[in-house]
């Protein structure tokens, strides 16, 4: 099946880019890697008359050191990220995340800010235009109603981006280009938790950056994240455990769960629960209950919301065990492999 | 839809073609250059048998722009044989049996290429970790795993031999 009709622009930096963004916003679509925006061009969910093609914009690819912590270009491949060994070393929730999208050769085009950025996902939206004219359009393209929670006027579209959780635990911020030059917003405020207005992003918007800071590096993490196969699929639940520790107690911790909202989100309490204690299986559990009540997950995939939530519970106890293990006095191992892409 | 001028570096040849804007890299390589090693598979970005590489890099041409991919080196399957010869992978895919209908066999090979270009001793799990992105319906995993571990060893003898040539003489 082929795309629809657009010009495609190809800026090279990003001054270019937020011009013709500026000129063309409401018509426009940006694409960077394309592994989102080209299915979902193919099932006609997008029909832009230009296309933002960002790929030459170089200045945007690469990971470097700044204030103690890193500066991540939004263009950054997927791959470069699992392969980095600051981010292994420093940041090792956002490694482990990172190598768990989709599979090897769509995190070799797929890029950081467009992970940060991914459309919410539904059974009844990322579907043919056939599909969907022949069982119904719905609230978030083309229709007035949600299949999912029938009755009600909310998307319910769940986001499935797989880094957003382990940035959210890392504090991480994110620099956005427009018409009136840049802004840095923390990404705990990007999201609306609403599926078809995901974010705080205007049309003539982009994403530029994305900034870890000094503060959470180092602090041992993990990501577990529930799919149907090991690897190609999007996250149907996912979670990211970060903690810091003082000898055996835990000085601090974050939990942000995944693919059972329409936002990725922070768990609320977890650093309460957690703070000045040695963790075992009780508390990991008491976390695991925290997360699974932050999780409204609905029929938006393949699995039952039921199992989805009870995946959230269990994966939270099983990650704030294995985070609580890690020795954070010895080095960490290395990714496999030279870093290449980029 | 109007037509533009494109240039795409594809195994090594400059070619200057006229496409549409909103063509995709495979149909470029297939309807209008006659490259149909590379094949459409599953068309969602799943499956892996459109695999080319982008300068040295395995992606998705299904998924991919033709005029997105210009000043890059583009290589497909067509371009793998050494001096008109098989490349020992793709000899010893047939030794072992790792190609069974065939279908998605262009994409693993560009997989694999890549995988021993950048790692020519890759252990068992870095194996499986690369062909992870690349789907074969036949399910001939382990036939293939036994191919890709016969070409490193063949290389590893073809090495030791040629050092051992070049220290008799």
């Amino acid at each position: 099946m082929s795309l629809p009709d657009f010009q495609l622009l190809r800026p090279r930096t990003v001054a270019e880019a937020t011009e013709l963004l500026a000129k063309h916003a409401a018509n426009a679509q940006i694409v960077a890697g394309g592994t989102d925006l080209i299915p979902s061009l193919r099932q006609r969910l997008f029909a832009p008359r230009f296309l933002i093609d960002l790929r030459a914009i170089v200045d945007l690819r690469g990971i470097r050191a700044r204030d103690g912590g890193l500066d991540i270009g939004a263009l950054t491949t997927l791959t470069t990220i699992e392969r980095s060994p600051e981010i292994a070393q420093k940041y090792p929730v956002l490694h482990q995340a990172a190598k768990t999208v989709a599979s090897p050769l769509l995190r070799n085009m797929g890029t950081i800010g467009g992970n940060i950025c991914l459309d919410t996902r539904c059974l009844w939206y990322n579907q043919s235009l056939q599909w969907r004219q022949s069982c119904g359009f719905c609230i978030k393209k083309d229709g007035d109603l949600c299949h999912v929670a029938p009755g009600g006027s909310k998307c319910w579209a769940a986001f499935s981006g797989d880094t957003p959780p382990a940035l959210l635990c890392l504090e991480a911020e994110i620099e956005i280009a427009g018409p009136q030059g840049t802004r840095r917003v923390p990404l705990s405020e990007f999201y609306t938790n609403v599926g078809d207005a995901r974010m705080k992003l205007q049309n003539n918007e982009l994403l530029t950056r994305v900034l870890l800071p000094v503060r959470t590096a180092g602090w041992s993490g993990v990501y577990r994240k529930l799919r149907i196969r090991g690897s190609i699929d999007y996250p149907l639940a996912g979670i990211a455990v970060v903690l810091k520790r003082s000898n055996r107690h835990v000085a601090d911790a974050r939990v942000a769960i995944t693919a059972v909202n329409p936002a990725p989100l922070l768990v609320k309490g977890v650093a309460r629960a957690l703070a000045g204690r040695e963790v075992n299986e009780e508390i990991a559990l008491q976390v695991g209950e925290l997360a699974a009540r932050t999780a409204k997950p609905l029929t938006t995939s393949a699995l039952t919301p039921e199992y989805r939530r009870e995946m959230i519970r269990v994966f939270t106890k099983r990650a704030v065990l294995e985070a609580a293990a890690i020795d954070q006095s010895l080095p960490r191992a290395q990714p496999r492999g030279p870093s290449t892409v980029d | 839809m109007k037509k533009e001028l494109i240039t795409l570096k594809i195994n090594g040849r400059t070619l200057e073609l006229a496409s549409e804007p909103n063509k995709l890299l495979l149909d470029v390589l297939r309807q209008d250059l006659g490259l149909t090693g590379s094949k459409r598979g599953c068309d969602d970005s799943s499956c892996g048998a459109c695999t080319v590489q982008l300068d040295g890099v395995p992606v998705l041409s299904c998924t991919l722009l033709a005029a997105s991919c210009q000043e890059r080196e583009i290589a497909t399957v067509e371009g793998i044989a050494e001096h008109g010869s098989l490349a020992a992978i793709q000899k010893a895919y047939g030794d072992w049996g790792g190609a069974q209908c065939g279908y998605c066999t262009p994409g693993f090979m560009m997989t694999v290429d890549h995988l021993l270009t950048e790692n020519p001793n890759p252990s068992e799990d870095d194996i499986r970790h690369a062909l992870s992105g690349n789907l074969c319906r036949c399910t001939g995993y382990m036939q293939m795993f036994q191919a890709i571990k016969a070409a490193i060893e063949a290389e590893r003898k073809g090495r030791a031999s040629e050092a051992q040539t070049a220290g008799a003489r």
